[in-house]
């Protein structure tokens, strides 16, 4: 079976490779059936992916232990649905993942693509399968899931603190949005390479960017839960060089996102867009890197792996080869119009491209920090937690604001004078909410109450965009306040989409706000009987607990909570002992307060000898917002992204109005 | 109108020196956290950051009087005593490898609290 | 396995037919050229592209105003410009 895999691969590689060559030369030679033939091979190469990936599901499945990965990563006592997902829990599996993805989306990507145009697609065809080769040789030559041995009676069992559900939906998330992003930089190169002057390949691609996007956002927000509550420190994000590797290309994404809208309308920006596109991709791409080849020291590092130079070898030969194409076809991307005002939506967007760019480089400095100085003083030198929040806060909260003014700006140039009048009203709320958070005794933190005020601002905006956009839809007449407001999204899916994306953004900022700025912190060592107050609830330690599990023993600290006078329950916070992986895992226990938003975050630091445990207590004030944000996030992409057919039929026509004149 | 100067060309250069400008105050203010095996210590009194693999047996209480191990580089014997208090990740024991924050007292390392992280073995790998 | 040894030749295989189809259904081409837009249809993509711009600026401006993001003069003064370009572009395009 595994040579089924590993024949499977060969033809993919072999697939991938014919549709670079054979699509680059039909594309330059503009032969129409060798440019057919490419894409075919394109759609073959899901096929004999699709295959590879069957056999490895099936190994994996059938608990064939011959599949050195299957040992590496399963046991037999692994429930099934980890044992499947375990496909992407070693670097092999994943990286057939990134493959699979790939071909899948190759494959929809050509077959929806008539508005691109064909001589795009001829060289869309060859950039895609470029990449794929690249992953299909590392999979075929350098890093195979179908590496044999002679099966062990047992597998080494996957890492307790992957088995759960978050950790297994985590992965393939991101992957459908690191692996999106070829989509629109094959557009990209390709609109580049057939010389086209014009916006069909932004057109094009602005489904796959905006969905790539979501994935890589909520995928985010999963690997972030995941670390709340199975690693269980009382935090979410750590800055940790594997979790930047995944928020460098979204906040690219983002900036892209809102600079092909001004393209669109516009027509300026047209080399900033290109160069966001590589920049983003080429970001996803080293993200990938990072995470596989343990280049940098991390707490999730694994040892020195066989693919990170080709990687790096791979990155810098898109890098360079995209960046000369740009160069090259410089002349074609002279913007048509420019900027009038420095107060206009475009301005803003513009204020907002750069300061996500800025974050997202600064961050990126932040992780290869460790590596260019060793190679410059001999010294490996790390930054941490207090640089990255430095430029959070002196870019987020910027940003945060912009997402508040930007709606409230009109295009080309706004009137001052209108727009003291739209402010009025958010800028009105937002101090009067400064005002009180100040008296409630929010000033401990500064940074907190910028970040709520600003937060309150952007609320209230947006409120009053969609009150604003009703009432006009309803003056029109012959509507309602129901029907004005849902005609009023219907007919403006990407405007009022993208503001329940923002207020989704707000409603992040606000929890992650609350949760780090707010947060208290106790630690005491508690005998039975003994008792610790952290923000007003009485934590009383009445002893330990332990059960033995199939695979695992249980000690849990039975800690009664209680507020004011009232009894909150009993939580369990403790630990886990694996037998087979010889393993202790953290198991925390949350208090979810629905009415506040807050979390009680348990953690039985040390369990002691003599019977004591040393308890850390949190309590973590809006944090369920973070979560919340990850649903109004997804609805609102929804929003956007659902079809609109009076859109469709406008594009129908300036593109392909063409065909039918003819 | 192509080609003009435009203002969002003086928006980003004026952006990207201002960027600059924060971005090298910062870093020569604050800089970053040297990372050392124990071979290196020698002559580092601020804070540093410590990599190497735990020696021999921990002992002590690191939410009492304090954990003290032997902390040795990754691939020679140089080892250096470190004290420590604070919370220990699971995954700490015996030959595995982690990072700790600190100062070097009197042949001693003073771990900065809660700043004891290991770093997986190769078997685990979180998933993307 | 000779499963697997028979489900590998028939991938292939398949993979093989599938490229060469486009050259097996058409042994002889009569016309084998990638259609690549020339200079006039370029044009009147870009001018439908301009089109399309001067409208939506147009409808933008109107739905701004209703909203009360443009005052009444700004309107007055945007809304004359915006309609004469808005009427070249549909007239160039045809």
């Amino acid at each position: 079976m595994a040579d089924l895999g590993r024949a499977a691969l060969v033809t993919a590689f072999l697939l991938l490779a014919y549709a670079s060559v054979a699509g680059t030369a039909a594309a330059w030679h503009r032969r129409r059936r060798l440019a057919e033939s490419a894409q075919n091979a394109l759609l073959a190469a899901f096929g004999a992916t699709a295959v590879a990936t069957v056999v490895l599901l099936v190994a994996l499945g059938r608990h064939d232990f011959s599949f050195s990965y299957v040992a590496d990563h399963t046991s037999r006592e692994l429930p099934l649905g980890y044992t499947l997902t375990a496909f992407w829990g070693g670097q092999e599996g994943s990286l057939l993942l990134w493959l699979f993805v790939l071909c899948a989306y190759s494959v929809l990507a050509v077959l929806t693509a008539r508005r691109a145009g064909r001589e795009t697609l001829a060289w869309v065809v060859p950039t895609l399968g470029f990449v794929g080769t690249f992953f299909a040789f590392m999979l075929t030559f350098v890093a195979s899931p179908f590496a044999s041995q002679v099966a062990p009676a047992d597998g080494a069992g996957l890492n307790p603190s992957l088995q759960n559900p978050y950790m297994a939906i985590h992965p393939p998330m991101l992957y459908l949005g690191y692996v999106g992003l070829t989509v629109p930089f094959a557009f990209a190169m390709g609109a580049l390479l057939a010389r086209r002057t014009d916006e069909r390949w932004i057109v094009a691609t602005r489904r796959w960017t905006l969905a790539a996007w979501a994935f890589l956002g909520v995928g985010q927000l999963l690997g972030a839960h995941w670390a709340y509550v199975e690693i269980g420190w009382g935090g979410y994000y750590a800055w940790d060089p594997v979790e930047n590797a995944a928020l460098m290309p979204w906040l690219a994404a983002t900036a892209f996102l809102h600079s092909v809208m001004i393209q669109e309308k516009r027509g300026m920006l047209k080399v900033w867009n290109v160069l966001l596109v590589v920049l983003a991709f080429c970001l996803s791409l080293f993200g990938t890197f990072l995470t596989r080849s343990g280049i940098i020291q991390s707490i999730h590092s694994f040892t020195q792996s066989s693919i990170g130079p080709w990687f790096l070898g791979f990155i810098c030969l898109v890098t360079a080869a995209s960046l000369t194409l740009v160069f090259l076809r410089l002349p074609l991307l002279r913007a048509q119009t420019r900027l009038e005002s420095l107060v206009s939506r475009e301005a803003t967007f513009l204020y907002n491209n750069l300061l996500l760019v800025a974050l997202a480089l600064t961050i990126l400095w932040g992780v290869v920090y460790p590596l260019l100085s060793e190679a410059v003083t001999g010294e490996a030198s790390t930054v941490s937690k207090p640089y990255y929040n430095f430029f959070l806060h002196t870019f987020g909260l910027p940003l945060l604001l912009l997402m508040g003014i930007g709606p409230l700006v009109a295009w080309r140039r706004a009137s001052l004078r209108a727009l003291g009048r739209t402010f009025l009203w958010p800028l009105g709320a937002a101090v009067a909410g400064g005002i009180a958070l100040l008296l409630a005794g929010a000033g401990s933190s500064r940074v907190g109450v910028i970040a709520y005020t600003f937060s309150i601002f952007v609320l209230a905006s947006i409120a009053l965009e969609f009150a604003r956009g009703t009432s006009a839809r309803r003056a029109l007449g012959g509507v309602g306040w129901a029907g004005a407001f849902s005609s009023l999204i219907a007919r403006n899916r990407r405007r009022y989409g993208g503001y329940v994306v923002h207020a989704a953004v707000v409603l992040l900022a606000i929890g992650i706000a609350g949760s780090s700025a707010y947060q208290t912190v106790r630690e005491q060592r508690l005998h039975p009987g003994d008792e610790m107050t952290v923000a007003g609830n009485r934590l009383v330690f009445r002893g330990f607990q332990t059960t033995n599990e199939s695979n695992h023993r249980a000690i849990r600290a039975n800690v009664d909570v209680y507020h004011g006078g009232e009894y909150l329950g009993r939580y369990r916070p403790g630990k886990n002992q694996y037998f087979a992986e010889d393993q202790v895992s953290n198991e925390v226990s949350i208090r979810h307060d629905l009415l506040t938003g807050g979390d009680l975050f348990l953690i039985a630091d040390q369990v002691n000898g003599d019977g004591s445990v040393d308890l850390k207590a949190l309590q973590k004030p809006l944090v369920n917002l973070i979560w919340l944000a990850g649903l109004v996030f997804i609805g609102g992409s929804l929003i956007t992204l659902w079809p609109d057919a009076r859109e469709e039929r406008r594009l129908a026509e300036r593109y392909e109005g063409a065909t039918v004149r003819a | 109108m192509p080609g003009k100067r435009s203002p969002a060309r003086l928006i980003v250069a004026l952006s990207v020196a201002a960027v600059l400008a924060v971005f090298l105050i910062y870093t020569s203010l604050a800089g970053g956290t040297p990372s050392l095996q124990p071979s290196q210590l020698r002559g580092h009194d601020g804070r540093v950051s410590l990599v190497g693999i735990v020696a021999g047996r921990p002992a002590g209480d690191a939410h009492a009087g304090g954990l003290r191990f032997q902390l040795r580089d990754r691939h020679a014997m140089t080892s250096v005593p470190v004290v420590y208090k604070g919370t220990v990740p699971d995954l700490f024991k015996t030959g595995r490898e982690v990072v700790v924050d600190g100062k070097l007292r009197n042949g001693v390392f003073v771990a900065v609290p809660d700043t004891l992280v290991t770093k997986c073995p190769s078997k685990y790998t979180p998933k993307k | 396995m000779s499963v697997a040894l028979l489900a590998g030749a028939l991938l292939a295989i398949a993979a093989v037919v599938l490229v060469a189809v486009p050259f097996l259904r058409e042994p002889v081409a009569a016309d084998d050229h990638l259609i690549q837009p020339d200079a006039a249809e370029q044009r009147r993509l870009a001018l439908a592209e301009e089109r399309d711009r001067a409208l939506a600026a147009l409808k933008e401006l109107e739905f701004d105003h209703r909203t009360g993001k443009v005052s009444d003069d700004d309107y007055r003064e945007l809304v004359g410009v915006l309609r004469r370009r808005a009427a070249e572009t549909l007239r160039a395009v045809g």
